[in-house]
């Protein structure tokens, strides 16, 4: 124990010899006798052991053709930057909104900016990350409507379904599988049609979907939805090319924001986007910003509508949720101001090509399979091959490239049903060489 | 008073309009979208048209009307906001980490996979716990996963059926009731006792064979050690039910005792509050949940093992309750907890901790002068003192603290002590600087109570009018 003059000063005015002796309420048959955990070291040591540590990882550099909800996209320095400013980093939930309007207006923006991306009435001030976000979202739907029966794609990711899963325990609501297409790969509106009856109370639809494929057929559910909901998982770099969830009467739209701005960093901190219809704000999680006014008519920023939350309504609340991803919230609406729309639509419009050129390449080869999706790829895009490749990812690693991810590992049953099947995922920043790279090693395998 | 906060007239970034500048590499033209049919096409797409410049000049002065842990004491109670180390934002900025995507093969992310390994042996060594998952992606969702697996535990006993209850005293975090509930529970509140922890009889008459856990944070949200803790455990545990450690307020205990030594089953750590990981204007926070042996199996995939000096992805626990978020947790913040726990060690945790409780009971001292501070005069990590008696409410104070430039403590939490003011000041805060919150807090006493109602008025805008905001319900720009 050390102790310096001010804690001298401090232990003296609260009359005790030393600083434990402030424990005497902890019982000595529960006091830790010793730690496993080595005495502390330096900044210096911490930093050297964390860039050896590093280092053990590989990635960035080689050629990288992963994605499949998370990509290594363009980062502006500017974001960085923004993102890491002190007053951002380091401040706690605006509580205290006098003193916290820097927060509380970005927040409003970024709430407000979701709202023109994805054509939705209202967004919250952030969720944890796309999974969670969709599984608060069904939730969500149970609570608008009651019904007992949430209709999911059949290529859904397996850790999307289970984490819904998760957020389903306890609600009295079964989920139910439908089919895709096996020629396009769109969902197949008439086995979606079968199933949607009375206890529906929501169906998923994912946009492209969880083959990668722009699906045609998901605007059309409106249609075929009646009384359930629909919930769209779109992807928010696509909403620069394709129409936005609003426009096509989704009730709750769904994203992972991680492309906005985020680095991939094994996959978190990442950011869940929530959006609906304003008539279901009192039925929603989570935090909402409003805009108010001082004392004196200027305009400020809250949080508003706590009374949906834990904080107040305790085992009343409409979720648990608490701290959320708001320093995610303020990178993605920084990103998405440096990038304005006009560099979203290149974004969406880049990604786009650079997917439709690598399906050109790679099924062309001798290696692709005769039968493949007509659909078209937004950023994943999935190639059939004519057997088996055995463990690709593998032999693409010796060749210091990343990806091909199986449609069997992210979706058992898919997989399943469509063989031999690999992802090869683009963004903005693919190139025509790195294509034809990945074509050429492909060919030589 | 010298102390005025940056003040901006600063319109919203949608109604700028200086035109983006920002470059995009590549050679797109809309021709490449003919193949697609005209009706899955965006038309239009209302963004905010602005420079980089103006973007970067509009961030920066809203981050300064702003304030943060780098500005000062931030003495939110259970908020734990101490000093968030810069070392761990160097570390986090590593390509070979920030770089690295959640689908890469294992033999690619060893140093990722190390990192994590180690953090979870260094929080199961402080927790004196046996297994650990660090999915969850914050206190809460660490709670809903805790949940879980007392749902799973219970179901795989054939019991779950019976078991239907959660208890949770009236001091508890408001997260501990909603986890419960959204996990299908329902909630028995119990009273706390005189001198503020649980009290047993409550807690016996409530326990029965409808209990699935009983859930509590100790020290609890008074600042109070539930010295009967291990009376607790055995009432619990004879009761068939599980045992539930809240961690928000691991920092008054970390090295002196466990919930592993206490008698816990399950228990959540709040990196953001206790490893200093920044807590981002409201999140990303990290919630890893750490059981007993006997809860191993039920754990979230997968959890990070270790075979021959190989990290690798290990899904063998047969009774899992699935998965709770995207991919294995948030990593940014898990390094930074790493940094941050190799950086102080055992002797440095031990040392954070005995000078928060320190920090803590020195303010109750000093404040008690003026307020009244209810329960047990021994404090932990934080303190929550009434304004009850004192003429003034304890909003009002808390306006009079921000206008002064000090962040003020959580108020009118928790419930059960009215005009309370919760005080958490950690360790990373000097006596100069405790004495000075106190000095100003207690001063705020002297003020009539009309102008402390025109308070703020250093800060960028006055007084808010909540009301107006629920009422008139704006949530975007339009």
């Amino acid at each position: 124990m050390s102790i310096n003059k001010d804690q001298a000063e401090m232990l003296n005015l609260l009359g005790v010899k030393d600083k434990l002796e402030l424990f005497s309420d902890v019982p000595q048959s529960v006091r830790k006798p010793s730690f496993r955990l080595d005495r502390g070291i330096s900044e210096h040591e911490v930093l050297l052991e964390a860039r050896s540590n590093a280092a053990l990882n590989r990635g960035p550099g080689m050629l990288n053709f992963l994605g499949n909800g998370i990509y290594d996209r363009i980062i502006p320095a500017s974001v960085d930057s923004i993102a890491g400013r002190t007053e951002f980093l380091t401040s706690y939930t605006p509580y205290q909104a006098e003193m916290s309007q820097g927060v509380l207006q970005s927040l409003f923006e970024y709430q407000s900016m979701m709202c023109q991306l994805t054509g939705m009435d209202v967004t919250n001030s952030s969720m944890y990350d796309g999974f969670t976000a969709l599984g608060e979202a069904v939730r969500m739907a149970y609570r608008i409507n009651g019904k007992t029966e949430v209709l999911v794609p059949e290529c859904i990711y397996d850790g999307k379904l289970q984490v819904i899963k998760s957020y389903l325990e306890g609600l009295p609501v079964r989920i139910t599988k439908y089919a895709m297409d096996a020629g396009t790969g769109f969902l197949n509106l008439d086995d979606l049609k079968s199933r949607i009856n009375g206890d529906t109370c929501a169906i998923i639809c994912e946009m492209p979907n969880g083959l990668g494929i722009i699906d045609q057929n998901v605007p059309k559910v409106q249609e075929i939805k009646g009384e359930a909901l629909l919930i769209a998982y779109v992807d928010p770099i696509s909403l620069g090319i394709l129409r936005a969830p609003g426009e096509y009467n989704a009730d709750i739209a769904v994203a992972e924001g991680q492309q906005l701005g985020i680095h991939m960093s094994y996959g978190g901190p990442l950011l869940g986007i929530l959006s609906f219809k304003r008539d279901y704000i009192r039925k929603s999680p989570g935090r909402l910003i409003g805009e108010t006014v001082d004392v004196n008519g200027k305009r400020a920023f809250v949080m508003t509508l706590q009374t949906r939350e834990q904080h107040i309504r305790r085992e009343k609340a409409m979720s648990n949720i608490c701290t959320n991803q708001a320093l995610m919230a303020i990178t993605a609406t920084t990103y998405l101001g440096i990038v304005g729309p006009g560099g979203l639509r290149k974004i969406g419009t880049m990604t786009y090509k650079n997917a439709g050129d690598l399906g050109k390449r790679l099924r062309g080869m001798k290696l692709a399979a005769k039968d493949q999706f007509t659909g078209k790829s937004f950023s994943d895009v999935l190639i059939r091959f004519g057997s088996d490749q055995g463990d690709l990812r593998e032999k693409l690693l010796h060749k210091e490239v990343l990806g091909g991810t199986t449609l069997a590992g992210l979706c058992a049953a898919a997989g399943k049903k469509f063989p031999h099947s690999h992802f090869f995922s683009v963004t903005e920043k693919t190139t025509t060489a790195e294509i034809e790279k990945l074509a050429g090693i492909l060919e030589g395998i | 008073m010298s102390y005025r906060q940056a003040t901006y007239d600063e319109p919203l970034i949608s109604e700028m309009r200086s035109g983006s500048t920002y470059r995009i590499p590549g050679d797109a033209s809309a021709a490449v979208l003919e193949d697609l049919p005209g009706e899955i096409l965006r038309k239009d797409l209302k963004l905010p048209e602005v420079s980089e410049y103006d973007v970067v000049r509009h961030y920066t002065r809203l981050s300064q009307m702003n304030y943060s842990v780098d500005l000062g004491i931030y003495p939110l109670g259970s908020c734990t906001m101490k000093f968030n180390p810069k070392l761990a934002d160097m570390i986090s900025t590593f390509e070979g980490f920030s770089g690295i995507h959640p689908l890469q093969s294992e033999e690619t992310v060893q140093g990722s996979l190390k990192v994590m390994y180690e953090l979870q042996e260094y929080l199961k060594d402080i927790s004196d716990m046996d297994a650990i998952t660090l999915q969850p992606l914050a206190g809460a969702h660490g709670e809903f996963t805790g949940i879980l697996i007392v749902r799973k535990y219970h179901e795989d006993k054939g019991d779950l059926q019976k078991r239907t209850e959660i208890i949770i005293p009236d001091s508890a975090h408001g997260t501990n009731p909603a986890s419960a509930a959204m996990c299908g529970f329902d909630v028995v509140e119990i009273p706390s006792g005189p001198d503020g922890t649980v009290n047993i009889e409550a807690l016996k008459a409530a326990l029965s064979g409808k209990t699935a856990a009983f859930m509590i944070t100790n020290p609890n949200t008074l600042g109070i050690f539930e010295d009967r803790i291990t009376e607790i455990a055995k009432l619990v545990h004879d009761a068939g039910a599980l045992l539930y450690y809240d961690g928000a307020n691991f920092n008054a205990i970390l090295g002196i005792t466990s919930p592993g030594l206490m008698g816990f089953d399950i228990v959540h750590f709040n990196l953001h509050k206790t490893f200093a990981t920044p807590h981002g204007g409201g999140g990303p926070g990290s919630g890893p949940v750490a059981v007993r042996a006997h809860l191993k199996d039920f754990l979230p995939v997968p959890v990070v093992s270790m075979k021959e000096k190989r990290y690798f992805l290990d899904y063998s626990m047969k009774k899992t309750i699935g998965k709770v978020s995207s991919y294995f947790g948030s990593f940014n913040m898990l390094l930074r907890a790493w940094s941050y726990i190799r950086y102080h060690g055992s002797d440095g945790l031990s040392e954070n901790t005995l000078d928060a409780v320190m920090n803590a009971n020195y303010l109750s001292k000093k404040l008690s002068s003026g307020f009244r501070i209810p329960y047990k005069p021994l404090k932990k990590h934080e303190l929550v003192l009434s304004t009850e008696g004192t003429g003034r409410k304890a909003l009002d104070l808390a306006k009079y603290l921000i206008d002064h430039g000090i962040h003020a403590p959580t108020v009118y939490f928790p419930l059960i002590v009215h005009e309370a003011m919760m005080i958490e000041p950690t360790e990373t805060v000097s006596m100069n600087d405790l004495d000075n919150f106190a000095e100003i807090l207690l001063k705020s006493l002297d003020v009539d109570e009309a102008e402390l109602k025109k308070m703020p008025r250093n800060l960028s805008v006055g007084r808010l009018d909540d009301v107006k905001a629920a009422k008139d319900l704006k949530i975007r720009w339009d």
